[in-house]
């Protein structure tokens, strides 16, 4: 069917009230994405009725035309047209209706994002290591043995390659290719460049240089144990790869984007990213090595403090220069190591405090091992995983990093070699035991301490407020529902898994992706803020539609759309808006079981395939309004 | 754009059980099928929509399929609808 695109494209402009009632407009495969200053202006009956518009309907804040795959983007470009708009993305969009993040706290996050995913990698690889050089340390003669070659080798290997797991998840994180961010990472870590490890120890003069154009500098030296320089070299690729997407004639677009993405993110990586963090790494260096010798210790609890942030920005690999320097020199004793101990082990405290304290079960499945990786000398886990996210622990943990640093340099301790810290540290400052088990224990125990009664689980607050939601099923108190991407329990009862559902369709997810609910009460409430979006005139299945755009089906017992609606009552009707923790609907438990049906109850998030993450936070016995599901 | 008007047998109509297998069926094309009741639409990949659409035993409805591959979308979904409502 051949269809008027502009004619459709004008017929929208003129129902949505001109320009200036027009944010922002976007598409999607089937939808027309719109922000307006006022919803509420626009006759919705007039917009469905337009020839091409399949659907309207709004929600967060964006007003969405269906009108369909191939189609939309024709519509699209003619509106855009016709409104004088510039094209957005459908996260322009998004960040449109959603309030803007600050800054800083969008990076933190991205930094969190990024690693979250390879963290199984990194825990096992952090504890391997720390096992197998503390073995290596205790016993000499297994240092040199096969056994250690062959564990070494597993256990570095994750590290070693870091930059491209790195830029693998960094690509999914920034909806680059994640082929193409593998190829990145890989470039940054390619054989042919020097060992970032080796290059401290090297003169200047040694590093190779490529010359190009003859005079145009590019160092040889890859990037080994970096974070921060590949996460932007990762994200500078997405950009380049989504501008050329949009700019790449589509007959070419399939060789000229990857190539073009390759080779410009890799020139500007190696030629401008390097050297600028190469140049930032031998003043951090500099700037390590002459604090430490200030005023009485001072220096060296500034740097405790100061120590993860380098660990963070993937500096501390250079440490090893000051600490060779430090053995190579008359005295012969390493003063650096204890000072990165005590950060080192600090961090493990502020990581192990979350951990105990937190009550979501997989922040705590990741922190508890992370700790014990800290405490064998490896803190990226720790870091990056669990203290970087939240800030609070990461703060704490310099503060006790700082304590413990200035202790070990009151103490004078001297360690005669370097490599290794946190417990297997003990072998290398054999004539200080007693200092260096003070100087940990200090450090872990400001930590722990502080960490434990500064950083509060964000999430409890929430479910207050949801509980509080259900008490008073009042409008203002659930707005903090409405923010977060969460469904909470519509029914009091016993939470079961989807596989459990007494029902096939419901069990193999066809449906979506959701749990069951055993019911104890006969009632529904809605799960959040959001609108009916289906009811059936059984009156026993609800569908409702709610932040990002979950769409939840609620369908009371097995099997019971037989019941004819006998023994439920419906509260709400298609389109009603409802506020979280408002009654729905309410069934007799008693005569749904009377009439031989099951009463479990599917709660499914039916377009659980668009989320990249769907993630089950309870199980078992459940008030109504506690958090069930959250999507991302 | 094809189409065929299907007047639904089963007893329950198009409720949550069929509709999620329907809403299955026609992801696996590219054409955009739409179910059409009385005044009332739905795209077939949407639950909800096609929920919403309240189709009861003896209703009429009509399916449209538009796209690259409509012609065997057409074909099997209307297979779909003969097998299971």
């Amino acid at each position: 069917m051949a269809m008027d695109y502009a004619k459709c494209a004008k017929e929208i402009y003129d129902t949505l009230g001109g320009r200036s009632n027009l944010v922002s407009a976007a598409h999607c495969a089937t939808r027309l994405r719109l922000v307006t200053v006022d919803n509420s202006k626009i006759d919705m009956k007039k917009l469905e009725n337009i020839d091409g518009v399949k659907g309207v309907f709004s929600n967060n804040g964006q007003l969405q035309l269906i009108i369909g795959t191939g189609t939309v983007n024709k519509v699209y470009e003619e509106f855009l047209n016709v409104s004088g708009m510039t094209a957005a993305t459908k996260e322009e969009v998004k960040a449109a209706a959603a309030a803007q993040q600050p800054l800083f706290k969008r990076m933190i996050k991205a930094l969190g994002d990024v690693f979250v995913p390879i963290l199984p990698a990194i825990v096992a690889s952090g504890l391997m290591m720390g096992l197998v050089e503390a073995l290596g340390k205790a016993i000499p003669s297994f240092a040199g043995s096969d056994w250690y070659g062959i564990l070494d080798l597993m256990a570095n290997t994750a590290f070693t390659f870091l930059p491209v797991l790195i830029a693998v998840s960094a690509a999914r994180v920034f909806g680059g290719n994640i082929f193409l961010g593998a190829v990145i990472g890989m470039i940054m870590i390619h054989p042919s460049l020097i060992n970032a490890w080796s290059v401290g120890s090297m003169d200047a003069a040694e590093i190779p240089v490529w010359r190009l154009f003859g005079f145009f500098p590019i160092r040889q030296v890859g990037y080994q144990g970096h974070v921060i320089p590949v996460i932007i070299a990762v994200w500078l690729m997405c950009v380049i790869e989504k501008w050329l997407h949009k700019h790449v004639p589509e007959m070419i677009d399939l060789f000229v984007t990857p190539l073009c993405t390759v080779l410009v993110t890799a020139f500007i990586t190696l030629g401008i990213i390097g050297p600028i963090f190469s140049t930032a790494e031998s003043y951090v260096l500099e700037f390590a090595g002459w604090i430490i010798t200030v005023g009485h210790g001072v220096g060296a609890m500034i740097m405790g403090a100061l120590y993860p942030l380098t660990v963070v920005c993937g500096i501390h690999h250079m440490y090893n220069v000051i600490e060779a320097g430090m053995l190579s020199a008359a005295d012969g004793l390493n003063i650096w190591m204890p000072i990165a101990s005590a950060a080192n082990f600090a961090q493990g405290a502020a990581c192990l405090a979350v951990g105990l304290k937190s009550k979501n079960l997989k922040t705590k499945s990741v922190a508890i091992p992370s700790s014990l990786s800290a405490a064998l000398g490896i803190t990226e886990p720790a870091i990056f995983g669990v203290n970087l996210r939240f800030v609070k622990p990461l703060v704490c943990g310099m503060v006790g990093g700082a304590a413990g640093a200035l202790l070990g340099s009151i103490f004078h301790i001297g360690a005669t070699s370097y490599g290794v810290t946190g417990i297997p540290g003990f072998l290398i400052t054999l004539d200080y035991t007693v200092q260096y088990a003070i100087v940990l224990a200090v450090a872990f125990g400001v930590s722990f301490v502080l960490t434990w009664f500064i950083w509060k689980e964000e999430t409890e607050e929430t479910e207050e407020t949801g509980k509080a939601a259900s008490d008073t099923t009042t409008a203002s108190e659930s707005e903090t529902v409405q923010s977060e991407k969460a469904l909470f329990a519509p029914i009091k009862g016993n939470i079961i898994n989807r596989q459990a559902i007494p029902d096939e369709t419901f069990a193999a997810g066809v449906l979506g992706d959701g749990v069951g609910i055993e019911p104890e009460v006969g009632e529904v409430v809605a799960p959040f803020d959001g609108e009916i979006s289906s009811v059936t005139d059984t009156r026993h299945a609800v569908g409702i539609t709610g932040p990002g755009e979950m769409e939840v089906l609620i369908h009371v017992g097995i099997d019971t759309v037989n019941m004819n609606g006998d023994g439920f009552e419906l509260f709400v009707s298609e389109g009603d808006k409802v506020k979280a923790g408002q009654k729905l609907m309410t069934f007799d438990i008693a005569k749904i079981k009377a009439a031989g049906y099951s009463t479990t109850t599917a709660v499914l998030l039916t377009n659980s395939d668009d989320y990249p993450e769907f993630k089950i936070v309870k199980t078992g016995k459940t008030n109504t309004m506690e958090k069930v599901f959250t999507i991302e | 754009m094809q189409k065929f008007s299907y007047v639904i047998k089963d007893e329950v109509g198009i409720h949550a059980r069929p509709a999620g297998l329907l809403v299955k069926e026609a992801k696996k094309y590219e054409s955009t099928i739409t179910i059409v009741k009385d005044a009332k639409s739905a795209a077939a990949t949407k639950l909800m929509a096609v929920m919403g659409l309240g189709v009861k035993c003896g209703d009429t409805v009509d399916v449209e399929v538009e796209g690259p591959d409509e012609e065997t979308a057409c074909a099997k979904i209307k297979e779909f609808f003969e097998a299971n409502l």
